[in-house]
């Protein structure tokens, strides 16, 4: 449905997205990737807003800027927050409805239908302005849903719920994947997007870096040499102990900070399933516990060889 | 349909407190100075004519039209680029030019209501209701919205190429504008103004309200060109920049400034 070839996009000297290629079908794709790396760009290319510096964007072998034909089948929810703030939800919704094609006869059960599915249902008759961030990305999902499209195009559309939100967001979005629609999804949080799909694309100052399965990517955490600082009564004592763990690389003390101590493993999972007997075997008992490698940030930095 | 949810969204904007508060403000601005004026005991011999025309040329013309034109063509998209609220409209299924056009006819409707009502009231005070005939006030409001579309549709254009077009609308308005018909010989003809003057001429008062005329700087001596040039000049103005446009809204990238920097 969305395929780019070997596209590019620069703003003058800065790079966007750079030789990307990919292509994305049915389902969930998550876009995966820190700020600024390249997501709502490669979402504007493909939502038709803005031209590939070279290379070529395709959504269902069109060419999508400015392509009513592609924006027929097209919903769009973009990252931001700013809205038409002095317009109810339910007016929103109807604007964008038939904007998006929906003939006047089913315009108005078709919103209901939309504002009840995203929950929002209570809420439509309120100014968007006086919406929580939570409700302002319910509402956004019911305009990009609303005219009934094949390809939806969402640009971080879990910043900002909380549980509940995220919980019936990825309900929602899973629903309409399992009706064929092809969805994209972007995200800087890994865990997010887990909870959402397995399939993933990870991109990076605008490069793709992988594309494929949520677990080759947590294998890819994982496989790299991970960090776990720990503060504990006496460290020493616990680094002894430690040390006897095959997977357990090295132990290193910081002068400065009493108590602190970090290790550095290829197994965290098998360490996580350990840990807590040995401490309790050891006795010695730890005050914090916690891995700066554990985020989407460090998987990048492996994969680009910083 | 879709249209008619633009023009009424459009509309439902230029109707907020702020916008309205602005436009009224305008609207009854050159009624309450004229009111000024004629409350004023000094002036005896007042040139009912000459009176409204230096008011309407200096202030309807001159300041009211060209200004609404600037703040509301120019609105049409920098609102939306800058609330960065296009992307919702720009990724649905309608040509962009029928979204430029119906988004410009709501700000053309606001841009004559508001100067018409200027000049209905600044008549009223003037003449008062049962001289209202004697006025130029049908003439003017025929001529209104010439001028609105002629200045929107410049104004317009220049909002779908540029990023700070409110700026250099204003610059054009009352440097370019207010500037351009003083040159002598064929210079003013460079000036959007003096073929709406041409076509509704203002003349300069004479007697006690050239005093007036000397305080407003906007009035000037009438251009020697025909309405039939000025029907012409006008017309193809307002098509050649509506087309320019449509054009450049149609394949131009739209990007909120902070988002390009």
């Amino acid at each position: 449905m969305i395929t780019l070839d070997h596209a590019s996009r620069w703003y003058g000297q800065v790079i966007g997205i750079n030789d990307v290629t990919c292509q994305i079908t049915t389902g969930i794709t998550a876009l995966l990737g820190p700020n600024g790396a390249g997501k709502s760009t490669l979402m504007r290319l493909v939502t038709g807003q803005l031209r590939p510096t070279t290379g070529r964007v395709t959504v269902f072998d069109r060419k999508p800027f400015a392509n009513p034909a592609v924006f027929r089948k097209l919903g769009y929810c973009p990252e931001i927050e700013a809205s038409y703030d002095d317009m109810t939800g339910r007016e929103f919704v109807t604007m964008l409805a038939a904007l998006g094609g929906v003939g006047s006869n089913r315009l108005k059960d078709q919103v209901a239908e939309t504002l009840q599915q995203v929950g929002m249902a209570e809420n439509a008759e309120r100014k968007i302005g006086g919406y929580s961030k939570g409700m302002r990305q319910r509402i956004k999902l019911a305009q990009c849903i609303v005219h009934d499209p094949d390809v939806l195009i969402l640009d971080e559309p879990l910043n900002g719920l909380d549980p509940v939100g995220r919980r019936d967001m990825a309900a929602i979005l899973t629903r309409l994947a399992a009706s064929g629609k092809c969805i994209l999804v972007s995200s800087h949080i890994l865990y997010e997007v887990e909870a959402l799909t397995h399939n993933i694309l990870l991109i990076h100052r605008g490069r793709l870096l992988a594309q494929g399965n949520v677990h080759q990517i947590r294998s890819l955490i994982d496989a790299h040499p991970h960090r776990i600082s720990i503060t504990a009564e006496d460290p020493r004592r616990l680094a002894h102990h430690l040390l006897d763990l095959p997977y357990v690389l090295s132990v290193r003390f910081d002068a400065a900070r009493a108590g602190w101590l970090e290790i550095e493993t290829r197994s965290p999972e098998a360490f996580y399933g350990h840990f807590p007997d040995l401490v309790a075997a050891a006795n010695c008992p730890i005050s914090s516990f916690e891995s700066p490698d554990n985020n989407l940030e460090a998987v990048f930095r492996y994969l680009v060889g910083e | 349909m879709p249209d008619l949810y633009l023009l009424k969204s459009a509309l439902r904007d230029l109707v907020r407190v702020k916008k309205l508060s602005a436009a009224i403000i305008l609207a009854v601005l050159p009624a309450l100075i004229a009111l000024a004026w004629r409350l004023d005991g000094t002036r005896h011999d007042v040139d009912l004519h000459a009176a409204y025309d230096a008011l309407e040329g200096a202030l309807v013309y001159g300041f009211v039209l060209v200004l609404l034109s600037v703040v509301f063509a120019t609105g049409v998209v920098t609102q939306e680029v800058e609330g960065k609220t296009i992307s919702y409209l720009l990724t649905r299924p309608v040509p962009r030019w029928r979204i430029l056009l119906d988004k410009f006819a709501a700000a053309l409707i606001a841009i004559i209501l508001t100067t018409s009502v200027a000049s209905l009231l600044l008549a009223l005070v003037t003449y008062g209701p049962a001289d209202l005939g004697k006025s130029h006030l049908a003439r003017d409001l025929a001529i209104l919205p010439v001028g609105a579309l002629a200045y929107g549709s410049l104004f317009l254009w220049i909002a779908t190429f540029l990023n700070r077009p409110l700026l250099i609308g204003l610059l054009f308005a009352f440097g370019w504008e207010a500037w351009v018909p003083s040159l002598p010989g064929s210079f003013q003809k460079i000036s959007l103004m003096v073929y709406l003057r041409a076509l509704a001429p203002h003349p300069q008062p004479t007697g006690e309200s050239a005093d007036l005329n000397s305080f407003l700087a906007n009035t000037l001596a009438p251009a020697a060109i025909s309405h039939t040039l000025a029907h012409w000049v006008l017309t193809a103005i307002i098509l050649l920049a509506l087309g320019l446009a449509i054009v450049t809204f149609s394949h131009r990238e739209y990007l909120a400034r902070e988002d390009l920097d």
